[in-house]
């Protein structure tokens, strides 16, 4: 599936996911949506023109926003929670862990511009840590969408879960790959190219990457299976052992920090459960810049040819040579 | 106590119970070897005010939907809150001596999925404003008539986030929402106009849109007309600040700032206890 075949996404995920917020609102009146005065950047303003008595826009102040869905949430009520990955899980990193996880309260988080993919928009709103943050905290539960209707179901999924559910979006569209009746669960994860030598594990946008990589690597002769492990936690671990025992070689590659991401726990598990060589690909302790999103994922080794070149070096590790 | 009871009547039964949580707070500390007495012990007469007479509550039924809510924002003055709750019937008072052990309901700070009648998790400072706010958004979009109290440290406004809370509570206009402030002067490392001053508080709620109100916080006449006309006040939100005094009822503890966290040794403790007892009627 080289990026030429996939489908050019006409939605961003933070877009999808604010339009089936709003969808939702019409038929379920049980939830409440708080945000942090970037309403128009999330699309949580979708939600609110359509229904101003379940929105509360507590202004620049995550702390307090996220708190106050706490205090809301500890009545029963339901709460989306709306901001920036860099906000929602840095500045307001403590009120998730002591007042929502600890007390494993129903507030799901609408986290836009997750990893680089706010490229232009530099460091400070590049949400590169947030997948180690939020794995991090006890009862999180976190979900990667990767396209418009994977965004869909994961505001559904998301809803459906009782306790925290945070779930990472991305700034701008880029591709789609899911017809409109795909289902995604909790703990799941999707096959998305079936292959015999190495198993690409992705998720959001670098999972296009993936694909375009698997594409070309088999013109070289190399069979890659690509997995979107849109779940994040809890991840997809009989998925995965299949996939590795069958290919014998993983590589994850991730928009974050290379530290403490995907990586960090798909390695964890292997050598836990089915060691075979590995490698992950993410930022490598470092923080991005601004720029054209394809010229920084390229600069920072995120691009489908780091891809092609780390599963060239694991398959050559993997037969010996 | 009878609808009829005059409010000195209503105050002197408060009295005699704020000894036994007093009581309380010193024998689970001493028994527990760790807690904050200072802490508890100068907002002993506010919460026995709220639990006893003022906060519609029914021990009963902990997770009453229309029972008012108390967040001890505070929380490591714990101690008091779970004086009340024992003694309001919540859980038995036996149960007071496991404060702090493996295994207790009574957790160091307080867990509302552990312990019966703890209506929010508190603990780290600056929060519980914030979960106010949320508790009387949500009251209010279910047309529940509760009311929320928040009981802050005069340390704890030290707090950015308080600030952030008191501006949205004020814009959502929560008159169901009433912060009292234990304005007894002393935080962990000293006094709080020495460590960071924040007052004028009055004039800082006042600018924040709230309505502010002033009480002697040991004076049970004081506490319960006050807080009624916090919990009747419309339009804002009410901050009442409560002079206190840290310690307040254990001479040796009063206005040390040692006492804040620190647990009394066997003659320590007879001597609290012997003067928590000598003062009652």
């Amino acid at each position: 599936m080289s990026r030429e075949k996939l489908k050019k996404a006409t939605s961003a995920t933070r877009r999808a996911f604010g339009e089936r917020m709003k969808e939702v609102g019409a038929v379920n009146p049980d939830f409440v949506v708080f945000e942090a005065d970037i309403g128009y950047s999330t699309y949580s303003h979708l939600f609110g023109d359509a229904y101003p008595e379940r929105y509360f826009n507590m202004g620049l102040a995550e702390g307090n926003t996220m708190s106050a869905a706490a205090g809301m949430a500890a009545g029963g009520r339901t709460v989306v929670a709306c901001s920036y990955g860099v906000f929602i899980t840095m500045r307001a990193v403590e009120s998730l862990r002591t007042y929502i996880c600890y007390p494993n309260l129903n507030v799901k988080f609408l986290s836009s511009h997750g990893g680089v993919t706010a490229a232009i928009d530099g460091v400070t709103h590049q949400a590169t840590e947030d997948i180690a943050f939020m794995t991090t905290l006890p009862n999180m539960k976190v979900l990667v969408p990767a396209d418009s209707r994977a965004a869909r179901a994961c505001f559904d999924l998301a809803l459906a879960t009782p306790g925290p559910v945070f779930v990472r979006l991305m700034r701008d569209p880029l591709f789609d790959v899911y017809p409109d009746t795909e289902s995604f669960v909790l703990g799941g994860s999707k096959r998305l190219r079936e292959g015999s030598d190495i198993t690409l594990v992705s998720y959001g946008d670098i999972l296009f990457q993936a694909l375009e990589a698997a594409e070309e690597l088999s013109q070289e002769g190399i069979s890659a299976e690509v997995i979107d492990m849109y779940s994040i936690k809890p991840f997809d671990r009989e998925g995965l052992l299949s996939s590795i025992r069958k290919t014998g070689a993983l590589l994850v590659a991730e928009n974050h920090q290379q530290r403490n991401g995907l990586g960090y726990e798909l390695a964890t598990f292997c050598l836990k459960e089915q060691p075979v060589p590995f490698d992950n690909l993410g930022l490598a302790d470092t923080f991005a810049e601004s720029g054209n999103y394809v010229k920084v994922l390229d600069k920072y080794g995120l691009s489908h040819s780091h891809i092609m070149r780390a599963a060239r070096t694991l398959f050559n590790k993997k037969r010996g040579a | 106590m009878a609808p009829s009871a005059s409010l000195k009547e209503r105050a002197a039964r408060l009295e005699e119970i704020a000894v036994e949580v007093r009581a309380h707070i010193i024998d689970m500390i001493y028994t527990a070897r760790s807690g904050h007495p200072g802490s508890s012990l100068s907002t002993a007469d506010i919460m026995t005010a709220l639990y006893f007479d003022l906060a519609r509550v029914d021990p009963r039924r902990p997770e009453w939907p229309d029972r008012d809510r108390i967040i001890l924002s505070k929380g490591h003055g714990c101690p008091v809150w779970y004086a009340c709750l024992a003694l309001k019937g919540y859980f038995p008072l036996e149960v007071l001596k496991t404060l702090r052990r493996f295994e207790s309901i009574l957790q160091g700070h307080p867990d509302m999925r552990k312990t019966p009648g703890v209506d929010m998790t508190t603990g780290s400072l600056g929060h519980g404003l914030s979960l106010g706010v949320g508790m009387a958004l949500e009251g209010r979009l279910r047309a529940a008539d509760y009311t929320v109290y928040v009981i802050l440290g005069d340390g704890e406004v030290q707090e950015g986030q308080v600030w952030e809370a008191a501006a949205s509570a004020a814009k959502y206009g929560l008159d169901n929402l009433v912060a009292v402030v234990d304005r007894n002067r002393l935080q962990m490392d000293g006094f709080t106009d020495r460590v960071m001053p924040m007052e004028p508080l009055d004039a800082k709620f006042r600018a924040f849109n709230w309505q502010v109100m002033r009480m002697d916080g040991h004076d049970m006449k004081q506490i319960l007309t006050t807080l009624q006309a916090a919990r009747e006040a419309k339009n804002n939100p009410v901050c009442v600040l409560a002079d206190t005094v840290k310690g307040k009822g254990v001479s040796f503890m009063e206005n040390v700032r040692v006492w804040h966290g620190k647990c009394p040794n066997k003659e320590e403790y007879e001597q609290a206890m012997r003067e928590i007892r000598g003062r009652q009627p």
